[in-house]
């Protein structure tokens, strides 16, 4: 057996399996897209023509285009700087209760496991301006009615809400873990020393989940490159394209328009900011970060 | 003998994986002849059970009435074919049409039976062998001769599709309302506008309207535009010979413009979805919806006392009074099929059966009695009289036969893209982050662009 394994053609027939899955699933889709990505395929048809960079310096002299950018970036930040700290400030608040710990969990992380186009008609019953719960609340201090979904100034951040909400109990949990390892003895000894509960949340169990809270943000960075099924649900690039992300732009010209080679430009420019803006985090952020041992 | 174990363990696996991979199904029936006449099997044999997917649009109780005639429909064809069982999946229009139908031909793999537009669609998808020539099937069945105009699901001389009825556009309206105000069914566009003016002025909303989807709100555009630049305009758009940017289209894109700023649409109108606009109406919220006549069968069911439909139904008055009506007449809504079906002999009869049973003249007549649906087939005047069973369709039948222009929706006649340039641009408009001019300027550039590529 020992013999055997020590055999790199037995290493070799292992690898086989993944690295056909690799290829198959992550390589050839990314390579086929690049390919088409220079061509006029509508899609359907079984002929195209090269087109050179064509469709790349479409993209970039379309307005519509960098809305789409633009709002890809407000993701981006809502997410690291909303709601990133918010997920930070849920998991030390429930780490620290000490009854129904369980059940804070089960219902932070609710939203996760609900589909998105559940959570979409859900936050359109509380968005309707007419008998929905915000211009309800609103109403009772006088406010006017805030046309949510409809209004270019709300729309974008209605649905950043809406998606953090849906995404924030995912990421409690991964945090929440995080906190539950470090080791109760830390606490303790900076407790005794007379920190307040607030030092200590400060000083000892940030830096300490700091690993987490980078990959928390990575996996929030790369979730807001994806984002296109919230928005589709809820106001479909509207109203008139101003909460259209990327991805929804590239299937509005790919499939809707029959313009397949326009929208694999899309999907190869989405790959490649979110390859850039990764690993632009990875160099500036995530290096400098401490590995933690206990 | 370890080693060689442990390499035919792997080798076993690795072919077991790839067996499993790219093995072939063998269920795949054999090929049974199954008659002519979509169900007759042969005597003494047992056919092979299989299944026949078939994507609808029916969903949600506005659609119920179409929903049961088209479970009839497949009962029926399940009984006359032995084997066969239909499977309905059930998908929101415009998804359909837009993403999930698109997506499917470009995999080449769309579900047997489906839900299409003709023109442009279908004859994309023809273009490229996808659907279905059911030529050689209406002729069997006699059915050529039987359609008003198949002309959007003709391809290169051969048929693709069929539609399920025909429709207009034009205005429901609460009858009881105009009544109790004095209100008048209007001649002119200027009277339609002081109509809405005077809904206004009573605290209502004049014309109900969600326009979440931009094809909603771009059927009032149309037929405007259809008034200004006149009905044949449209059909310029491909060849060249009409310009989006014309100073008429500017003129009507502007009085739509002038509509919403003058608050004759709800407020937030853009995050209104489609089916929320007809509450307005019913809920009296408003007095007039812009909508096509398929919509008939939701305000059949709103009687008032006498057991009569409290709606109307009047299309868009010309500019000038005397200057003859004008709306979208069409049939571009149907069914297309598979060209794959052609390859197994057993879903080719499945798909005659089925045509047989739903393109037929009890089912026409149904969809008119139940759901004010047009008929698409040439039936009887008798039969038609007969089963425009309330006063609404019957208004809407006549309003038809009034009409001196017909045209069909301009999304029937411009490409993918430019429709899509012009979708986004109404949403612009009506939210009033963009004159009409420079809307319509970015929607010709497309079109320019469209032409020159020769699609």
């Amino acid at each position: 057996m020992n013999k055997a394994m020590r055999s790199p053609l037995m290493y070799a027939l292992f690898l086989i399996p993944t690295f056909v899955g690799i290829v198959l699933f992550f390589i050839y889709p990314v390579a086929n897209a690049a390919f088409y990505s220079f061509t006029d395929w509508n899609g359907i048809a079984k002929t195209y023509n090269f087109t050179g960079l064509a469709n790349y310096t479409k993209s970039m002299s379309q307005n519509a285009f960098w809305v789409s950018v633009k709002n890809n970036g407000f993701f981006i930040l809502f997410s690291v700087f909303i709601q990133v700290p918010l997920i930070i400030l849920f998991s030390l608040l429930i780490a620290n209760v000490k009854k129904l710990k369980g059940l804070y969990k089960t219902a932070v992380f609710m939203p996760s496991v609900m589909s998105t186009a559940v959570i979409g008609i859900l936050w359109g019953f509380i968005y309707e301006p007419d008998i929905g719960l915000f211009n309800h609340v609103l109403g009772l201090f006088g406010i006017d009615k805030v046309y949510w979904l409809s209004d270019r100034n709300w729309a974008m951040i209605s649905i950043l809400i809406t998606n953090a909400w849906q995404w924030t109990g995912f990421y409690i949990v991964m945090v929440l873990a995080a906190i539950i390892s470090i080791p109760k003895e830390l606490d303790e000894a900076a407790m005794i020393d007379g920190a307040t509960g607030f030092q200590r949340a400060m000083r000892i169990t940030m830096p300490l989940i700091m690993p987490i809270v980078s990959v928390v943000i990575m996996l929030s960075i790369a979730g807001a490159m994806k984002a296109a099924d919230i928005i589709i649900v809820m106001t479909k690039g509207g109203p008139a394209g101003s909460t259209e992300v990327m991805a929804t732009y590239m299937l509005k010209h790919s499939i809707t328009s029959f313009k397949y080679g326009y929208g694999n430009s899309i999907a190869v420019l989405i790959f490649i900011f979110t390859l850039i803006i990764t690993a632009l985090y990875q160099v500036l952020v995530v290096r400098r970060t401490e590995r933690i041992e206990y | 003998m370890r080693k060689s174990l442990m390499m035919m363990l792997s080798l076993i696996f690795m072919a077991g994986a790839l067996v499993a991979g790219c093995g072939k199904s063998n269920n795949a029936a054999e090929p049974v002849n199954t008659g002519t006449n979509g169900g007759n099997a042969p005597q003494g044999s047992k056919a092979e059970p299989f299944e026949l997917k078939m994507r609808h649009i029916e969903i949600g109780e506005p659609n119920k009435n179409r929903l049961a005639r088209l479970e009839a429909v497949k009962n029926k064809t399940e009984e006359q074919v032995p084997g066969l069982t239909i499977k309905l999946d059930g998908v929101d229009s415009e998804v359909n049409r837009k993403d999930k139908l698109r997506s499917e031909m470009a995999a080449g793999n769309p579900p047997d039976i489906f839900d299409a537009f003709g023109s442009p669609d279908i004859g994309v998808y023809a273009k490229e062998g996808l659907v279905l020539d059911i030529g050689p099937i209406l002729d069997e069945l006699n059915l050529r001769d039987r359609f008003i105009n198949l002309d959007p699901w003709t391809y290169d001389g051969k048929i693709y599709g069929l539609p399920k009825g025909g429709s207009i556009e034009g205005y429901f309206y609460n009858k009881e309302y105009f009544a109790a105000k004095g209100l008048e069914v209007p001649k002119t566009l200027a009277e339609l506008e002081a109509l809405a003016e005077k809904v206004k002025a009573d605290g209502k909303v004049p014309f109900a309207q969600g326009s979440k989807d931009a094809w909603v709100p771009l059927m009032t555009t149309n037929n405007l535009w259809s008034y200004y630049a006149g009905a044949d305009f449209t059909a310029g758009f491909k060849t060249g010979e009409s310009k989006w940017n014309d100073p008429k289209m500017v003129e009507a894109v502007s009085k739509h413009q002038e509509w919403v700023k003058k608050g004759y649409f709800k407020k937030g109108e853009l995050g209104i979805d489609y089916n929320s606009q007809r509450n307005q109406l019913l809920t009296e919220e408003a007095v007039m919806m812009y909508d096509g006549s398929w919509a008939s069968s939701v305000f059949n069911d709103a009687v008032d006392a006498d057991g009569k439909s409290k709606f109307g139904f009047f299309v868009m008055p010309p500019l000038n009074e005397g200057d003859g009506f004008s709306s979208m007449v069409d049939s571009n809504n149907g069914y297309g099929f598979s060209a794959k079906v052609a390859d197994d002999p057993q879903k080719l009869e499945a798909v005659k059966a089925f045509i047989k049973n739903f393109f037929s003249d009890e089912v026409q007549l149904q969809s008119l009695k139940e759901d004010g649906l047009l008929p698409s087939m040439i039936l009887s005047e008798g039969d038609l009289q007969a089963n425009a069973a309330n006063d609404l369709i019957k208004e809407i039948i006549l309003r038809m036969n009034e009409l001196e222009y017909k045209w069909p929706a301009f999304d029937a006649l411009v490409q993918a893209e430019v429709n899509t340039e012009l979708s986004s641009g109404i949403h612009r408009v009506i939210e009033g982050v963009q004159d009409p001019q420079a809307m319509l300027d970015a929607v010709q550039k497309v079109q320019d662009e469209a032409n020159a590529a020769g699609q």
